[in-house]
């Protein structure tokens, strides 16, 4: 067999893949070990977490130039430590962990799928979110007024969960940083400028100071793996260092006075390599993805996901937490009503089941779905090699879909959805019409019944605080989210229309941001939030931080002079005006436009079991249906402004009574749902007909009552 | 007074009184399904699905049984109006509920054996036994047949379609059952005509009351 799959690699027609003898041995021991790991069921709920395997060999840290770092004392270079003669170091960062769009650069690909073209890629390397209310600059620009996000900036503020490879090497032309031809396409070129904070100009960046960060496979891969240490080197624009950062926490590195970063001996054999219980290499640990994605934990009875500044994005956005403890059993945060909640946070995680069960990488043989064009195999015995997989390991991993994530749409809905565990026509007898509430519903829209965590509720740059960011609110919790103290109430997802797998709609729990921002017209884009910086304030500096413009405060303050987040809301036109004078007047936007943006972020995960799930047919089917919830948006909206939906203009938001609240209607408008739908003037018709008929036979029978006729 | 004579046979009787039971259950449940909030009669609204649905068939199984005995016991002429019942009988009939009745005029047709039903009733029962009984089983058997022939359901237009359509037909149902029983109250006592569709013999006309002429078949 070895032989075999060693010809079949040599024989590759690019000639790439050299696989040694070593290699494949190695190969078959990981192989059999990986695949005799792999079944869910083994894993038991509140066991203690598996020590990591030690399967892979003790390797050597090499330097760029493919020497020991232990003699040279360079930062460590994951192209030749974990590539080389072993992995492909190009094939696995050119996925979208590593690329997030970087590949994706097509503005017809953008088209087909419906992203505005102000956008540079589907991917959050190039992708204008709500949230951060920054852009990737745009290649080619010549202007300072056209910078936002340069490369090298986007690096010191999401470089730390993207984890180097494609971003961090390559210039937004392909060109591999600080090779001989990699040179600026012009002052403003945003491969190669930042804008200065202080003095707002675009400026060039050192790329021979900062270095390149490489893919950093240590953050999935080493159980110890330190993702604030990693964020300090990226922050600092220190790129070079920062996967050697990653392994603050092992034993092999440590800082000095200096801030140097130092090999410690006592980590590795006298053969040079790293000691393997040292490192620790293995798949990726819930805690390895959690670092990133969303608090996520076997037994956890304290839930803190926010880590180093960060909230964990899956947490942050939808408010999921996947986690194997009972909710009730929680310590820290206070969860309101737990004692009732006997139940864990995510019925998955309670059973065993980690990221990489259901986001395997595509061609793990021993997860690998084999899809039968034909349909006429249950089961197809010709699977990929064990060496190939070892050698290029596809990081496009299994997923599903989570709008308005856009990134690698193509490999969107690789993961086996849920029929493909559960056999759910076995398994709902209670439910009429299976197929129907299959087709209509998603799994998740009756087992995310409720969220018992906070999420966020608006992130809005159209007003900005004196802290020179956004104003941010969050829903189901009263009080700070870092403090411990603070009353976590949970809130209900809304349940909105959602493409599918195979593109139908289906109802999806899905978490609601708001967004409120300015667009500029007449350059196409949201405006830039240095630019609402310019107009809102009047200075920053060190010491004092930014000081608002004297208009601002008469208009949105009171006589403290200080705009509370109570204040800081567009509820008059007067206000909206005055901004919009503000911005053409300081920062040069000649169409500025206030926009409320309605995001959508679908929920898989903080899943329960039957005895928790929704099976009350009135949930849905009457009248104040939970799909017409009025789930709230923020505490005042503008209104008269442009409403964006899911990229698109729909308003969704419903200004009647207290808070603005999130309307349904428009997006249900494809569904009938029985006992909450209502066609209006079949209603009419029906009910004219039925009072008709009464009418007749109360005035008749009374005439011929009182006519004194039978 | 006249003598009482038959009218309805026991079958007849039976099979009317089954389809009467079946429309009012599946007003009610139907009811319970559109409105499960608001009417719970059947506790939950998955009951009701399952009610609607038996009974539906119950319904559609005993029509068939009515049709079957109507046309090969060659009754079926019951049911047929003639051209003039469209027009000149309808409007006689018709003049009758409005006017006739309050002035103590004479029911302008006689029913017997042979003719049971006037002709406003047959063009009412032509338009609600081969227009609005198909329609709204059809609607409703292609609503049940959602798990079953899932295509076809898609390609009526699916609940958006089907779901509106139906409702509709029961109402206009429900309309016709409140004109119906009211005007089962019009013979020649209040009650006369409700006892003879339980007892089979509808009293006969007394004097003031003599038909204008037969009702035709």
């Amino acid at each position: 067999m070895i032989r075999d799959a060693r010809s079949r690699l040599h024989g590759r027609r690019d000639g790439r893949i050299r696989v040694s003898p070593a290699f494949l041995v190695l190969a078959a021991v990981l192989g059999i070990a990986t695949m005799a790991g792999q079944d869910p069921g083994m894993k038991q709920a509140g066991d203690q977490p598996a020590p990591p395997k030690l399967l892979h060999p003790a390797l050597v840290l090499k330097d760029a130039a493919g020497k020991n770092v232990l003699d040279t004392g360079n930062p460590i270079s994951t192209r030749q430590t974990c590539g080389g003669d072993c992995h492909d170091y190009d094939f696995i960062t050119n996925s979208f962990h590593f690329q997030q769009g970087k590949n994706e650069m097509d503005p017809a690909l953008l088209k087909a799928h419906g992203i505005a073209p102000f956008n540079s890629s589907p991917g959050m390397f190039g992708k204008f979110s709500i949230i951060p209310n920054r852009q990737l600059t745009h290649a080619g620009i010549t202007e300072a007024a056209d910078a936002d996000m340069s490369q090298p900036e986007w690096l010191t503020k999401c470089g730390v969960c993207h984890t180097g490879g494609g971003i961090s090497e390559y210039d937004l032309y392909g060109r591999k940083f600080l090779s001989p031809d990699a040179k600026a396409k012009g002052p403003m070129d945003p491969s190669y400028t930042i804008r200065d904070r202080e003095s707002g100009k675009v400026v060039p960046w050192d790329w021979e100071k900062s270095g390149t960060a490489e893919g950093d496979c240590f953050l999935c891969h080493v159980p110890k793996a330190s993702r604030g240490a990693r964020r300090e080197e990226m922050s600092a624009g220190n790129f070079r260092w920062a996967n050697n950062a990653t392994l603050s926490q092992t034993g092999i590195v440590t800082k000095d006075a200096k801030g140097a970063f130092l090999y410690d001996r006592a980590a590795f054999n006298a053969d040079g390599t790293v000691k393997q219980d040292v490192l620790n290499l293995s798949d990726p640990t819930l805690e390895n993805c959690a670092k990133c994605h969303g608090f996520t934990a076997r037994d956890a009875t304290t839930i803190q996901p926010i880590q180093h500044a960060d909230i964990m994005r899956g947490t942050e956005k939808a408010g999921w937490i996947y986690n194997g403890a009972k909710i009730s059993d929680t310590v820290s945060p206070h969860i309101v009503g737990k004692d009732k909640m006997n139940f864990p946070w995510d019925v998955h995680a309670a059973k065993g089941l980690i990221c990489i069960d259901c986001h395997f990488s595509p061609n793990n043989p021993g997860r690998k779905i084999q899809e039968d064009s034909q349909k006429y195999l249950k089961y197809k015995p010709v699977s990929e090699d064990i060496a190939i997989y070892l050698k290029r390991p596809d990081h496009n991993f299994a997923r599903g879909n989570i709008p308005p994530e856009t990134v690698n749409m193509t490999r969107h809905n690789t993961m086996r959805g849920c029929a493909d565990c559960h056999d759910a026509e076995r398994t709902h007898a209670f439910l009429p019409y299976k197929s129907l509430h299959f087709k209509a519903l998603a799994c998740q829209t009756c087992h995310i019944p409720a969220i018992h965590f906070w999420a966020y509720r608006s992130d809005e740059w159209g007003f900005l605080m004196d802290t020179g960011t956004s104003r941010i609110t969050f829903r189901g919790i009263d009080g700070d989210i870092v403090d411990p103290d603070s009353k976590v109430t949970g809130f209900q997802p809304a349940y909105v229309p959602t493409p599918a797998k195979d593109g139908h709609l289906e109802i999806r729990p899905t978490n609601l941001i708001t967004g409120v921002y300015w667009f500029d017209k007449a350059k196409g884009r949201p405006v830039f939030t240095w630019q609402i910086q310019k107009a809102f304030f009047e200075s920053w500096d060190k010491s004092n931080g930014w000081t608002y413009r004297p208009e601002i405060v008469k208009e949105f303050g009171d006589k403290d002079g200080i705009i509370d987040r109570a204040q800081a809301l567009y509820t008059t036109p007067e206000k909206i005006a005055l901004v919009k004078g503000l911005l053409q007047k300081y920062a040069g936007i000649s169409e500025p436009e206030l926009r409320i943006e309605i995001v959508p972020w679908a929920m898989s995960h903080s899943i329960v079991g039957k005895e928790q799930a929704t099976k009350d047919c009135t949930a849905c089917h009457a009248k104040n249906s939970i799909l017409h919830r009025p789930l709230d948006l923020d505490d005042a909206l503008p209104k008269d402004v442009p409403v964006i939906y899911g990229g698109k203009p729909i308003n969704v938001v419903n200004y009647e009574g207290k808070n603005p609240t999130f309307n349904n209607r428009p997006l249900l408008s494809s569904f009938y749902i029985i006992g909450n739908s209502r066609a209006t003037w079949i209603e009419w018709l029906g009910w004219l007909s039925v009072v008709g008929a009464l009418l007749f036979a109360l005035i008749h029978g009374a005439i011929r009552l009182f006519g004194g006729r039978s | 007074m006249s003598a009482s004579k038959p009218l309805y046979a026991l079958h007849e009787r039976i099979w009317h009184w089954l389809q009467a039971a079946a429309m009012i259950m599946l007003i009610l449940s139907g009811f319970a399904i559109h409105y499960p909030d608001r009417f719970g009669i059947l506790g939950s609204m998955a009951h009701a699905v399952s009610w609607h649905s038996w009974i539906g068939f119950a319904l559609i199984l005993n029509a068939f049984l009515g049709l079957f005995y109507h046309l090969t016991a060659d009754k079926y002429h019951h049911f047929l109006p003639k051209m003039d019942d469209f027009t000149g009988g309808a409007v006689r009939q018709a003049r009758f509920y409005l006017y006739g009745i309050f002035k103590g005029e004479p029911h302008p047709y006689e029913t017997d054996p042979r003719h049971k039903l006037n002709p406003l009733q047959k063009v009412t029962y032509l338009a609600l036994l081969n227009i609005l009984l198909p329609y709204q089983i059809i609607t409703g058997v292609l609503m049940w047949g959602a798990n079953r022939w899932p295509a076809t359901f898609e390609r009526v237009g699916g609940l958006r379609v089907l779901g509106p359509a139906h409702t509709l037909g029961a109402y206009l149902f429900l309309a016709f059952l409140i004109g119906h029983i009211y005007l089962a109250t019009t013979g020649t006592t209040p009650w006369s005509l409700l006892r003879a569709m339980i007892t089979g013999y509808e009293a006969g006309r007394g004097e003031g009351h003599e038909p204008a002429q037969a009702a035709r078949p």
